[in-house]
């Protein structure tokens, strides 16, 4: 019995004939197994063969008169690959095509089709770039055979491919069969070999390379050039387009990276200073020498550029809307709808625009003129500014209908209650109203000795404002441990560095003192198993310690305070119903969410805007975070193509905090070289690696892209392969 | 299927291995059947198509062993002769272009009467490049002192090898000797293949001791011959390899002995009793032509076979002997000797018996596929000539 494969180099057509010999081996026939070498570069037409006898085979010629042919690619299907089947012998495909398709062809043989690609695909076999099918189609192989099962496998294990033996089990059990309808239908048997090429003389030969050969045939599938979700532009929770602006701060400087930024957000001065930066949580360069600073070169494209230039954008009639709260979250929604040409109109209890921005986070983090420079830039673009009014529900109702539309972002105005007994004592103060006090130049100096009750970064801006304050000791209390503190590593870095102590698992059960404050009782807390937020939980024991102190600030948390919305209305999801009805009303940020951070509250704000001009009838992309898990793994990243180097890292003023003095902490990037770490993951940055690394030649530069002369690319993959970013990948023409 | 003869002292096992395998496999059992004496060890350059025995090779445990992966082909022999000088068994493995650039040192191998053992796998010598069987790579050798062996199939790749220690080793000899095998059609062509056990080969392959290896004397390997000195080192190299085909029957014998199956002679005839035509070929050639063989036969025609496996020292006395009676002989080479003709031809010519008629048939050359039709063609051709032409360039492919 003589067998014969076709395929493409690359689909491993050589192994596929081995294992077949391997088989019959294991039965007890004599067997010989052997491939067409040197015309075997990825995607060129190879075949191999394998001959079984009961008896020592002595020939040793190719195979010319096949029992059974095996087609590793149906686009090689042509009447040179089935010349010389024996009438009647087995045709075996890879193909997608169910068999009705295939019926009325090739009537002389038993036809039998198997999509041994999408199988092997399905088992993840082959490498990145091409998928492997040998394996595959040797299981469909045994069924028509007869071969059993058990002995496909032991022939899979003697050659170490057992990993590779359920999509062969797969295809065994998938491969549909028709048998031979017309014997007579075979062509002739002995029919003369198909002309050969001429042999040209030596002189003939003029152009280098010949370009008679047009390897495009060859291909079964196709590099292209395609951008990839880069991780850090899946994790940022505003939607920036991180790789963006930091890839046009590396090539076209600060001011274009502004323009990149400014399509999204509105605060990068501050977001480049205190987002806890998810994105170098995602970065691919973490696997390898340290992730980008991408929050530095934020910072460090804010503080360098000057204000974006933005044409005013023409279209429907703007809308009207109104943005209740003028927090980050607010402001974002305003800048949002600024940017799409509607007119936003910000109303803000406090004097000024900017909610926890000026209120909450202190200036040694977050200088006040940064704040006011992105907030008169919002103001650049029409948006108008209400300050200084709470709102009643009554006003509310009113403002909602002076406009189309109404956007709600008033943050987390209600601080949770210690709860226990004696927080009413004097000296007892929720952290945020401290803050409040502190920032909009209330505060007072401070004596003795402050305990923060809280892990967050409202319980670091607390600590380390006390200590400017002029407090001799502070201390501050967390229940968990310190993994689980959700305060920002570096400020919980940077409060220690300063002086302030961490007390960990530590709960306030109780506040001591005849009028005024004396102590706090901690009591020790024990680690429990985790509960449903996967953190384990606190389980608080009878071991408790009084504290002597001065001060209590509760930094234990905050919710929304929705008394203000006139009655009737409610929130279901984001959008807010009056009776059951929908108004063209969104809620933002915290208010909406509670998610914490700057970063989320632009998302939210962004998401808001959208929403609420699409309830008005606007057309428009809803804005949506992208899936982390479509972002480009740090496997697909080639490392090899990029030199180790270190990131920059912040630079701070000295250690030593002077009372008094709220003066930045940190001053950034000395520069925005850091940008040229970043990998540009799934962004193309026309590094030329695919046009070097090409062995056909055929990626050229056209302009400022590249071209594929898909003639002569023969598929093999090696372009996308040595892409040191995936940007680009293999995809069936 | 090989049966497997358990508890019997020839005990094998049959293998599917492809014949790069096999020699490495052989190589390997020779290496450690001298791990009594001073070890194993050789230097390994790749090439398409040897790289798999090679690759192999170095994959091997080998008590005593060392194989040097070195930049050439050039200073692989070379890293094999100081092993050889040393008194160690040596083995490597090369082809084509890269027998070309290692010629100096396979000469230089001869010369100085080292047992080295190389396989090589036969491929067309480019440029422009080929990578594919035929003879010219090895036969460019052939004067330069070493034995030659030329393989049909995968058995017979690693029983050589065995044989060719043994013979090459011999205190007669002390020649170096070549195993070659037609690339692909053998070198990536797997079969099964009876791997005989360590035991069975040590018996066959005693410790090596080299009589003029470097001992603790410091000695001039190579100096400068004087006219006469070169005369008689010459005819002691020529002597050696006049002894080889008495030496080789001693081995085949031995062979037999231990591991239960007789390697082939020089020349091997296949349907020559009452032939009065003989298609002479080597390597795997010669299957083809069995197979044209009985066609012929079955159509009356008397023809038989010859196949040439050692072909140095050229095996004149069997060729007359096989050829006495025959009176046309066609003489299939995979080679050429530009401006000449097959080489095969041009050496067989003496042997041939007075009168005969010997044609010349080129064809293979650069891998074409030897199929039985074009030997069938061969045999009709040689029956309708009056007298002998130039050799006959076919093209097969």
């Amino acid at each position: 019995m003589e067998i014969r494969l076709h395929g493409r180099g690359g689909q491993g057509g050589v192994t596929c004939a081995k294992i077949l010999a391997t088989t019959y081996a294991r039965l007890g026939k004599h067997v010989q197994t052997f491939g067409d070498y040197a015309g075997e570069r990825s995607g060129a037409p190879v075949r191999a063969y394998t001959r079984v006898e009961d008896r020592p085979i002595t020939n040793r010629n190719k195979v010319y008169r096949p029992d059974h042919l095996i087609v590793l690619d149906q686009n090689l299907l042509g009447a040179d690959t089935i010349e010389g089947l024996r009438t009647g012998g087995d045709l075996l495909l890879n193909t997608p095509r169910p068999m009705e398709e295939l019926n009325g062809q090739f009537p002389a043989y038993r036809l039998a089709a198997v999509d041994a690609t999408a199988i092997a695909r399905r088992h993840g076999i082959g490498t990145r770039s091409v998928v492997i099918v040998n394996t595959t189609i040797a299981g469909a192989f045994a069924r028509l055979r007869e071969i059993p099962l058990p002995v496909l496998e032991a022939a899979y294990r003697a050659l170490g491919l057992l990993s590779n033996f359920p999509a062969a089990r797969e295809a065994y059990e998938a491969v549909q069969v028709r048998q031979a309808t017309d014997a007579c239908a075979a062509p002739a048997a002995g029919t003369a070999p198909a002309a050969r090429p001429p042999v040209e003389p030596v002189e003939a030969h003029v152009e280098s390379p010949p370009t008679g050969l047009r390897t495009g045939t060859w291909s079964s599938q196709r590099p292209r050039y395609v951008e990839h979700l880069a991780p850090c532009n899946a994790w940022c929770p505003a939607g920036n387009d991180v790789v963006g602006f930091v890839q046009a701060v590396a090539v076209r400087g600060e001011e274009a990276a502004a323009a990149v930024l400014a399509k999204s957000s509105p605060l990068p001065g501050t977001c480049g200073r205190v987002c806890p930066a998810p994105c170098m949580e995602g970065c691919n360069r973490a696997e390898y020498d340290g992730a980008v600073n991408i929050r530095g070169i934020e910072r460090w494209i804010s503080d360098h550029a000057p204000a974006p230039s933005r044409a005013a954008p023409a279209g429907l009639r703007p809308l009207s809307i109104a943005v209740v709260g003028g927090g980050p979250a607010g402001l974002a929604a305003a800048h949002s709808l600024a940017l799409l040409g509607h007119r936003a109109r910000v109303f803000e209890g406090e004097r000024e625009l900017g909610g926890i921005l000026v209120t909450g986070i202190p200036a040694y983090r977050l200088p006040r003129d940064v704040v006011r420079r992105e907030v008169a830039r919002i103001l650049d673009l029409g948006v108008e500014a209400r300050c200084g009014e709470f709102l009643s529900a009554e006003r509310l109702r009113e403002i909602a209908r002076e406009h189309d539309g109404l956007v709600l972002a008033t943050g987390l105005q209600a601080p949770r209650p210690a709860g226990v007994r004696g927080d009413h004592l004097a000296g007892v103060e929720q952290g945020i109203a401290f803050l409040h006090r502190v920032n909009l130049g209330e505060g007072a100096r401070l004596e003795g000795r402050v305990v923060v009750l809280g892990g967050g970064n409202t319980a670091m801006d607390c600590a380390r404002s006390a200590l400017r304050l002029g407090a001799a000791r502070v201390t501050v209390a967390y229940r968990r441990t310190r993994q689980e503190m959700p305060a920002i590593r570096e400020e919980i870095e940077e409060a220690e560095r300063e002086g302030v102590e961490i007390l960990l698992q530590r709960q306030p059960v109780g506040f001591r003192g005849n009028g005024r404050l004396q102590s706090v009782d901690l009591a020790e807390v024990d680690m429990g198993e985790p509960d449903a937020s996967g953190r384990r939980r606190p389980v608080v024991t009878a071991r408790v310690a009084s504290l002597a102190c001065d001060r209590a600030l509760l930094a234990l948390g905050q919710s929304a305070d929705r008394g203000f919305l006139p009655p009737g209305w409610e929130l279901r999801g984001q959008q807010v119903f009056e009776d059951g009805r929908p108004l063209p009303a969104f809620a933002a940020g915290d208010f909406a969410t509670g998610d914490g951070t700057v970063a989320h509250a632009i998302g939210s704000g962004r998401r808001a805007a959208t929403l609420l001009l699409r309830a008005l009838g606007r057309e428009l992309e809803l804005f949506e975070r992208p899936e982390r898990s479509l972002a480009v793994p740090a496997t697909d990243i080639r490392f090899d193509h990029f030199e180790r180097r270190a990131a920059a890292p912040d630079r701070h003023v000295g250690e030593s905090v002077h009372a008094g003095s709220f003066g930045e902490v940190a001053l950034g990037l000395p520069d925005g070289l850091e940008s040229h770490r970043c990998f540009s993951c799934g962004h193309c940055t026309h590094c030329d690696t695919c046009l070097v690394y090409c062995p056909e030649g055929v990626v050229r530069r056209a302009g400022p892209d590249y071209d594929l002369d898909y003639a002569y690319c023969k598929g093999c993959g090696i372009c996308v392969h040595e892409c040191p970013r995936s940007g680009m990948e293999m995809s069936t023409p | 299927m090989p049966a497997e003869r358990d508890g019997d002292e020839h005990a094998v096992t049959a293998e599917l291995l492809s014949a790069n395998h096999a020699a490495a496999t052989a190589a390997a059992l020779a290496g450690r059947a001298n791990r009594a004496g001073r070890g194993f060890g050789g230097g390994v350059y790749p090439i398409t198509p040897q790289s798999e025995c090679i690759e192999l090779l170095c994959r091997q445990e080998i008590e005593k062993g060392r194989i040097v992966r070195v930049e050439s082909e050039h200073s692989a022999m070379a890293v094999c002769m100081g092993f050889s000088l040393a008194g160690a068994r040596a083995f490597t493995a090369s082809s084509s272009n890269g027998l070309a650039y290692m010629a100096e040192n396979v000469f230089a191998a001869a010369m100085y009467r080292l047992p080295i053992v190389m396989m090589a796998v036969n491929r067309t010598l480019g440029p422009p490049w080929n990578i594919w069987v035929d003879h010219g790579d090895t036969l460019m050798l052939r004067d330069s002192g070493w034995i030659q062996f030329y393989c049909e199939d995968n058995q017979e790749v690693l029983d050589t090898i065995l044989l060719a220690y043994r013979l090459a080793e011999d205190a007669r000899v002390l020649l170096p000797a070549l195993v070659c095998q037609d690339a692909f059609v053998l070198s990536h062509t797997m079969a099964q293949t009876e791997v005989p056990d360590q035991a069975a080969v040590d018996r066959f392959l005693p410790p090596l001791d080299l009589p003029h290896r470097l001992r603790d004397r410091a000695v001039t390997v190579g100096g400068l011959d004087l006219p006469h000195e070169t005369e008689v080192h010459r005819r002691q190299l020529e002597d050696a390899l006049r002894r080889v085909p008495s030496v080789h029957a001693e081995c085949q014998t031995a062979f037999e002995q231990v591991f239960g199956r007789r390697p082939a002679d020089a020349v091997v005839p296949y349907r020559m009793e009452d032939a009065r035509i003989a298609v002479v070929s080597m390597g795997t050639t010669a299957a083809t032509v069995r197979r044209a063989v009985d066609e012929a036969r079955a159509g009356g025609q008397p023809v038989g076979g010859l196949r040439v496996r050692m072909f140095r020292p050229f095996p004149e006395l069997q060729l007359a002997h096989a050829l006495a009676g025959i009176e046309r002989i066609a003489v299939l080479d995979r080679d050429i000797s530009l401006g000449h003709g097959g080489v095969l031809w041009s050496e067989l010519r003496g042997a041939a018996p007075r009168g005969a008629l010997v044609q010349n048939y080129v064809l293979g050359l650069g891998g074409g596929d030897i199929r039985p039709e074009h030997v069938s063609w061969v045999i009709d051709d040689l029956r309708a000539r009056c007298a002998a032409g130039a050799p006959e360039m076919m093209e097969v492919a």
